[in-house]
């Protein structure tokens, strides 16, 4: 049976019908009106009589009408309802997707996938019993909790509202684990996963619970930016690589405008389509620091538009800062060959640099410069010294990183190194991950070559001296020290410069321990605090466009952008797989939900007592 | 210059402008019933007036005077002149006075009326009585003994100035009362609302047999008329202080209103059987629109 009473005690108050015929009988008073001569109305009484078979009904047709409304009001108490599904959960967490995708229109003038999803979860909230709960996630990159397990609507009506697309990739894991979390508090069976499914169709995530994955209706057709990243060329002028990507069959066309502080400095024209990739190139002025932003005007409906601007900061062209120990030759050697660079101690540069862009030493006291990326020669650092220790001893390469950015094309084998590191007794691998280092290269009894990323600074640690190994002989040598100039320039950002993307902003270098004021581009303004070294990271930025991040003197502009292929293709997944084996379908349909009746009880309640004044109140027939 | 205007007010019924208008009116019956004592209406057979009639040829033993000697010298035979013989009706009114009629001005209209037809028939020289049908109680009802002559108006005009409203005498029960102690042919004009529980047929052929040609007027109010009513209602008759009780009222009007046409006609008929006239009017209608209007249209004044 599809129909049931959530409280079937309400039927009780059908008793009042009691007390209402005994006060109706013991109260009914006509109004009397005095006429001249009941002659005529005995007549018209005794032919009604005998011809209506429905007077007496008429005689009580108030009565009648009060037990209706009666009826109604203890039927709407009683809350029937309607199944809509064969099995009711109690509770349900519902993962609602508010990803960049989500603000796809399915055409134009129409409902973004998020709009179409708020429909749905207002109409589970609609046909929500007295004993059901409800408890509502929405995710991005991230998840966020807008309400636990509550069957208020008003709650719930709120929270819903206030979810809107946030301009960054989804990511379910985080929802899902969000959502079991939950669990452990109000135990339930299944959770709801509203969405476009764009996002990776696998999950590394155990399922612990039934997950109904209702996908939604494709968008419309879209195109937009996915990359965009700038290279310094060989003139000084900055090569900026946009790549364009479309979601529909048929080729899309667009108009590409690049904009340099404001002022247009390029436009072409794009046409694409699905599956395809259409790179462009732009040459700019990179004499000074300059914003760029790229923005695509399609020519036709384009159904996401949050991915037709992406924004990308380009450095100022400079030479690189080194400073390299006058007691490693081989490395000044090796540097002097390469140009752009002023070369510290002995290049005459005339003042050394507050920080230097990169740091080549092999002495204790020179370990206190200041420098983004670092390469310290036979030195343990401190936090290594109960780990490692250095022997005069014969020692060898055994394995190391070739893909590591440093090491790429160095052939390090048999090489000869008379400094032999050897890990204490009580070290361990491990003991070198905990502490932030990555092996890139490994000895006979400890590492040899490690690197460490702390904040914005990158240290690369030999744990041998280059002058008791072969190593400045072997035609490697200058591919290494190459290899560290171009990580040292992408390190300071003056060779590459990357579009930044939504959801975090790229951490900034301003003055320390200062509160700041980030203004995001819909108008929400967040504040951050510099840590010691002035940096200020972990900057929410969830929408496209320009944050400005400023206090009283200081003003800096960041732009974000989607930068996202998954987000621009609006690629639906149609399963999800996860860790263990199982895969969750997707469903196009929405889910039945229970539909409450008691309103429209209600409704026909109020609308029999209108009935009822109608009728006792109407102007007679032929008056 | 009106003077009518300038005469004191001789009854607070009629306007002294009505009573011009109806001096010069005359009641019309349909059948020519009156009585020995001479008048002014002709009695459809021979007698002495001056009004020349017909011829018939003489006969030993008649009346020498009467011979038309121009004709019997024309003619050499002697013919006999006729005159036509006026005699005098009568005009009895019965005023219903029951509660009933107290109810929105109908007991007012029925005087006027009757003042109305009253003038009319003393101004020429009929014999007026009026009775009231009221009270439910033996004995002499409340009336006017027979009077003509234009000097009775006064007379007149203060009995009917007097009728008070009150009782639940059945009309039917007053006319044969009214019968008791009337004698004469003539015409009886019956004012009442003519809403009676009781059969109003034995009523009119005691009329019909008495030599009365009977005018019914029905007076009927607005709320019988068109009763503005609704829901559930207990209606109390004026008279007899009996209730029915009324369920969705305004579901009945239509019902009502086809039985109130249909009792009209059943009273219409019954009079026209006994060579009498009904008329139905509104008690909110003025006496000159029913008199000068109504039953100058009907016919029954000229």
């Amino acid at each position: 049976m599809n129909f049931g009473f959530y409280t079937l005690s309400a039927a009780l108050l059908a008793l009042f019908a009691i007390p209402l015929i005994i006060f109706y009988f013991l109260k009914l008073k006509r109004p009397r009106i005095e006429l001249p001569s009941l002659a005529l109305w005995r007549q018209v009484m005794n032919d009604t009589r005998v011809n209506s078979p429905f007077q007496k009904f008429k005689r009580n047709i108030l009565l009648f009408l009060q037990l209706l409304l009666l009826l109604l009001l203890v039927l709407a108490a009683m809350q029937p309802f309607w199944h809509g599904a064969s099995d009711r959960a109690e509770r349900l967490p519902i993962l609602i997707d508010n990803s960049a995708s989500m603000g796809a229109l399915d055409k134009e003038g129409g409902a973004t996938r998020l709009q179409t999803a708020k429909e749905r979860v207002a109409r589970i909230i609609d046909g929500l019993l007295p004993e059901q709960e409800l408890a509502l996630i929405s995710f991005s990159n991230t998840a966020r909790r807008r309400t636990g397990f509550t069957n208020n609507k008003r709650v719930l009506r709120e929270a819903l509202a206030d979810i809107e697309v946030e301009d960054v990739p989804s990511d379910i894991e985080d929802a899902l684990r969000m959502a079991q979390a939950m669990g452990r508090a109000a135990a339930f069976e299944e959770v709801l996963l509203i969405s476009d499914g764009n996002f990776p169709d696998r999950a590394n995530f155990d399922l612990s619970f039934k997950l109904n994955y209702q996908r939604l209706t494709p968008a419309g057709a879209n195109i937009g930016i996915t990359a965009l990243n700038a290279r310094r060329s060989v003139s000084g002028m900055w090569d900026v690589f946009a790549q364009i990507e479309a979601s529909a069959e048929s080729d899309l066309s667009a108009l590409v405008e690049v904009e340099q502080d404001g002022a247009r400095v390029a436009r072409d024209s794009a046409r694409i389509s699905k599956g395809k990739t259409q790179r462009m190139v732009f040459r700019v002025s990179g004499e000074k620091a300059s914003s760029i932003s790229v923005r695509l005007v399609p020519d036709t409906f384009d159904s996401l538009a949050s991915d037709n601007t992406a924004f990308l900061d380009l450095p100022a062209a400079r030479s690189l800062w080194v400073h390299a120990s006058t007691a490693l030759p081989a490395f000044r050697h090796s540097l002097a060959a390469i140009g752009g660079i002023f070369l510290h101690p002995e290049d005459g540069v005339g003042k050394r640099a507050d920080r230097y862009d990169l740091l080549i030493t092999d002495l204790v006291p020179e370990m206190e410069i200041e420098a983004r990326t670092s390469l310290y020669i036979g030195l343990v650092p401190d936090d290594l010294k109960p780990l490692v220790e250095i022997f005069q001893a014969g020692s060898g390469i055994v394995d190391w990183r070739r893909a590591a950015p440093l090491l790429q094309h160095v052939e390090l084998g048999d090489l000869i190194i008379l400094d032999e590191p050897r890990k204490k007794a009580d070290a361990e691998e491990k003991s070198f991950e905990n502490l932030g280092y990555v092996v890139l290269a490994h000895g006979r009894r400890a590492p040899l070559l490690l690197e460490k990323r702390s904040g914005d600074r990158l240290q690369y640690f030999l744990l041998f001296h280059t002058d008791r190994s072969t190593l400045p002989y072997r035609v490697g040598f200058p591919i290494l020290v190459s290899n560290l100039m171009q990580i040292a320039m992408t390190e300071a950002g003056i060779s590459e410069a990357h579009g930044n993307r939504t959801g975090m902003l790229p951490p900034l270098k301003l003055t320390a321990e200062r509160t700041y004021r980030v203004e995001q581009p819909r108008g929400g303004v967040v504040e951050t605090t510099a840590d010691a070294t002035g940096a200020v990271s972990a900057v929410p930025a969830p929408f496209t466009g320009k944050y400005v991040v400023k206090d009283g003197n200081t003003q800096v502009k960041v732009g974000a952008s989607v930068l996202s292929t998954s987000e621009t293709t609006l690629a639906g997944a149609h399963e999800i797989r996860f860790s263990q084996g199982l895969t969750v379908g997707a469903s196009e349909t929405p889910a039945k939900t229970d539909r409450s009746l008691w309103k429209y009880l209600a409704l026909a309640g109020c609308a029999l007592l209108l009935v009822e004044w109608w009728f006792f109140n109407k102007r007679p027939r032929g008056a | 210059m009106d003077n009518t205007s300038q005469k004191p007010q001789l009854t607070s019924l009629l306007s002294n402008a009505t009573l011009d208008r109806l001096n010069r009116l005359r009641i019309l019956p349909v059948r020519k019933l009156t009585n020995l004592n001479r008048g002014e209406h002709y009695a459809g057979k021979e007698g002495t007036s001056t009004e020349f009639a017909d011829y018939r040829d003489y006969t030993p033993g008649d009346d020498m005077r009467f011979v038309d000697w121009n004709a019997f010298s024309r003619l050499h035979r002697p013919y006999l002149k006729l005159y036509h013989r006026e005699e005098q009706r009568h005009v009895v009114m019965l005023v219903d006075a029951s509660t009933s009629m107290r109810f929105e001005d109908k007991l007012d209209r029925a005087k006027q009326i009757a003042a109305a037809m009253g003038v009319m028939a003393l101004q020429n020289n009929e014999r007026v009585s009026v009775y009231v049908s009221r009270k439910l109680q033996k004995g002499m009802p409340q009336r006017m003994p027979p009077s003509s002559g234009r000097a009775n108006l006064k007379k007149l005009f203060t009995f009917l100035e007097g009728i008070e409203g009150g009782g639940n005498e059945p009309l039917e029960h007053g006319i044969e009362q009214m019968l008791q102690y009337h004698s004469g042919k003539g015409v009886c004009v019956v004012l009442s609302d003519f809403l009676t529980f009781g059969d109003m047929k034995r009523a009119f052929n005691l009329l019909f047999s008495t030599g009365l040609e009977l005018l019914g007027v029905q007076l009927l109010g607005p709320s019988e008329l068109n009763p503005e009513i609704t829901g559930d209602l207990r209606f109390v008759d004026s008279e007899t202080q009996q209730t029915l009780d009324v369920s969705s009222a305004a579901d009945l009007l239509a019902i009502y209103h086809e039985y109130r046409a249909a009792y009209e006609a059943e009273i219409a008929a019954l009079c026209q059987k006994r060579a009498g006239r009904f008329v139905s009017v509104s008690a909110q209608d003025s006496v000159e629109s029913v008199v000068f209007d109504w039953m100058r249209r009907k016919g029954w004044i000229a």
